[in-house]
């Protein structure tokens, strides 16, 4: 069987592409600089004044969601343009909101002292506790309110392009295989996890869209409130939902180019749709166990909170990952930078789901729940998951595409990241299991070795990240414009 | 205790699942028909399905008897301890306490979200539950070893949020 590594679609919007890449790159590399100084600053290894902890916290997580769901959306783009057609209007209008909402994010932290974390937890924004006023709170909400609409525009331009393509979102989540009406496999995987992602993130975006009007309301209007508890629901309806679509978006990349790699098909088959179904539910309503220290949810939310987000792991840990340990396993393939990242994202994943299925545990839950427990866990399938995809990606653009070759530094790098992101969640579970709690500008000294470890490692994520920036951004402007690399990545066909 | 079971659980796994991506890793080079392995992995995989399944399911049952709202009203007649956070500290109802009481905590905000953790004085967790506006949270906890227990704030709430701090006295 021969294949290509290319991928068939137009140049422009290979091109389109470039900037934001770029872009995501360049903050998620400021933003882990941020991170390195909270962990300075909790581990006294620098004087950090509480205020400017919690506003660099506050971006910190704002900018690293909104950035790798930046650069997720290019993944998404990029592939399913080979299957159905795209406005590629949208993508740049998306792009340009985001900007623009960046830009009120950070004036209203940086000018105006908001700090009310990426949650903005109701009422926090109205009620700073004498941090910031309301102009900083407005610019938040409403910058977030900008970023939102136009992640909101970008996947319902997506989700109508597949349903004039498949008929229905049900046809293009593989319903008809599944029922066993029709034969086959279903619909690319591309396609399945894009109309996955549609799904939960057009109702995340439009709760977060809700909410965020309502916050602003409360901000200008005290006597307009809503439901805490309601509030606290829509909060983690959206942030959880939209946070963990990244990785969905993510693994696109590597659906669609470990079996290019491998000559090797990854095909929807019935499995494979009925654990991007299960998917769509559980991420769309395993969000309660944000919730699991709310006794006042109804018992029976408490509950299932726990045992959704148990069934949550399953399709990745039964299906995805499995699927490309098999599409790998005596394979023959030719390794480059770009695959091993594909690859690490498969590890990263699985080595990031189990911390979080054991925190979803109620009785767990019950001492670790907002430790740094939490921020461990989701460092490690963000750092090694979701950030390998769309490195493998960048390198894959830069490899093909842009005529960059691979050399012995990528992959030293490649490793000391690994290493480093392992360090890095690893010390925060560590503080997690010791206690220390997470969003705390100041720690005991009995938590802050942990803090200092964790700076160590975190240091040296920056710097390899900042190699594969270089390594980036040197060849992108290459993109799109035909210097194309020899296929020479093809697995040997012998034997 | 569940602290450092989750740590030595997520250790192993960690283990595992480095040997599995390792070992896959090394035997990428020479080819085979993949269809052999198809046949060969899903295999595999259904009996790693029953495996996950169970080890999930039996999880479950053991850890839903011991859930930390439920409290055992019946067993015994609780301390009721009201305790109401606001920006920037606690206010309790009580705070000195015996070894041997059987504390209810009924847990409230005046202002915005924060969180009642509740310290050992080695600072290890051992309860905790959301202090939210508008709502009372109920977290039961019995006292076993005499000591000072702090009280930390755990859900963020502005500036301030890492001073929140309520001590509790706890006597033989
Ligand atoms: C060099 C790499 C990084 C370092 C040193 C770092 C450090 C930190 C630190 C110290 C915190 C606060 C922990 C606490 O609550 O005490 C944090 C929170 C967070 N980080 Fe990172 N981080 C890094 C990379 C990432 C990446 C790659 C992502 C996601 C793509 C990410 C997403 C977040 C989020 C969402 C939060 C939560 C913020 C909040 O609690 O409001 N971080 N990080
Ligand atoms: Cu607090």
């Amino acid at each position: 069987m021969t294949t290509t590594l290319h991928v068939a679609i137009d140049s422009k919007t290979k091109k389109a592409v470039v900037f934001p890449l770029v872009f995501s790159g360049v903050i998620l590399l400021l933003m882990m600089i941020f991170g390195v100084v909270m962990l300075l600053g909790q581990g006294k290894l620098i004087e950090l004044n509480p205020i400017m902890f919690y506003k660099i916290m506050t971006i910190h997580g704002t900018g690293m969601i909104g950035v790798s769901a930046l650069a997720g959306s290019c993944i998404i783009w990029y592939f399913l343009k080979q299957y159905v057609p795209l406005n590629t209007a949208v993508f740049r209008l998306n792009v340009y909101l985001f900007l623009v909402g960046v830009a009120m994010v950070l004036v209203g932290i940086f000018a105006y002292d908001f700090a009310g974390a990426w949650t903005f937890l109701y009422p926090l924004p109205a009620q700073s506790g004498g941090m910031w006023g309301k102009t900083g709170a407005a610019l938040y909400l409403g910058g977030m309110l900008v970023i939102g609409t136009g992640f909101l525009i970008l996947l319902l331009e997506a989700a109508r392009a597949i349903i004039k393509q498949y008929g229905s979102l049900a046809t293009s989540l593989g319903w008809p295989q599944i029922l066993g009406k029709e034969k086959g496999f279903g619909p690319p995987p591309t396609v399945v996890a894009s109309t996955m992602v549609c799904i939960v993130d057009i109702i995340a975006l439009i709760t977060g869209a809700a909410l965020l009007s309502m916050s602003l309301i409360n901000v200008f209007v005290p006597s307009f409130t809503i439901d805490p508890l309601l509030a606290k629901n829509l909060t983690y309806a959206f942030g959880h939902v939209f946070a963990n679509s990244i990785i969905y978006m993510g693994v696109i990349v590597v659906y669609e180019l470990l079996p290019r790699y491998t000559g090797r098909p990854w095909k929807s088959n019935k499995i494979f749709l009925i654990a991007w179904n299960m998917s769509t539910l559980f991420t769309l309503i395993v969000y309660p166990h944000h919730l699991l220290m709310d006794f006042v949810m109804p018992k029976w939310m408490i509950v299932m909170g726990q045992v959704l987000s148990y069934m949550n792991g399953l399709p990745v840990l039964v299906v995805t990952a499995f699927g490309a340990l098999m599409i790998v396993y005596r394979s023959g393939i030719k390794w480059d930078v770009a695959s091993s990242f594909l690859y690490l994202s498969m590890f990263g994943w699985v080595i990031g789901v189990v911390p979080a299925i054991i925190d979803a545990t109620i009785v767990i839950n019950h001492v670790m729940h907002n430790t740094k427990w939490v921020p461990g866990h989701f460092h490690m399938y963000m750092g090694l998951g979701a950030c390998a995809m769309i490195l493998g990606f960048m390198y894959y653009l830069t490899r093909m595409e842009g005529g960059r070759i691979d050399n012995k530094l990528d992959y030293l790098t490649l490793w000391l990241y690994i290493l480093a992101f392992l360090g890095l969640s690893g010390s925060f579970l560590f503080s997690g299991k010791s206690s220390a709690p997470r969003r705390w500008a100041e720690h005991f000294p009995e938590w802050i070795p942990a803090d200092v470890v964790a700076a160590f490692f975190g240091t040296f994520v920056m710097i390899t990240f900042l190699l594969f920036l270089v390594r980036f951004i040197s060849y992108s402007s290459n993109i799109g414009s035909k210097i194309n690399q020899s296929d020479d990545i093809r697995p040997s066909t012998h034997g | 205790m569940y602290q450092q079971a989750s740590w030595m659980i997520t250790l192993l796994f960690s283990v595992f699942v480095i040997l599995i991506f390792v070992t896959v890793l090394l035997k990428s080079g020479k080819r085979v028909d993949y269809g052999k392995i198809q046949t060969k992995g899903y295999f595999i995989r259904s009996v790693w399905f029953v495996v996950v399944f169970s080890v999930m399911l039996a999880a479950t049952y053991f850890t839903l008897q011991d859930l930390p709202f439920e409290g055992a009203e019946a067993e015994e007649t609780p301390v009721d301890v009201q305790v109401t956070a606001i920006q920037f500290g606690f206010d309790v109802s009580l705070d000195t306490l015996k070894v041997g009481d059987y504390a209810a905590f009924h847990v409230t905000s005046k202002d915005v979200n924060h969180g009642f953790g509740l310290f050992d004085d080695q600072l290890t967790i051992v309860a905790q539950t959301q202090a939210m506006p508008e709502y009372t949270n109920t977290v039961y906890y019995k006292f076993t070893k005499p000591g000072t227990y702090t009280i930390l704030c755990m859900e963020y709430c502005g500036m301030a949020h890492h001073l929140m701090k309520r001590e509790i006295k706890v006597t033989e």
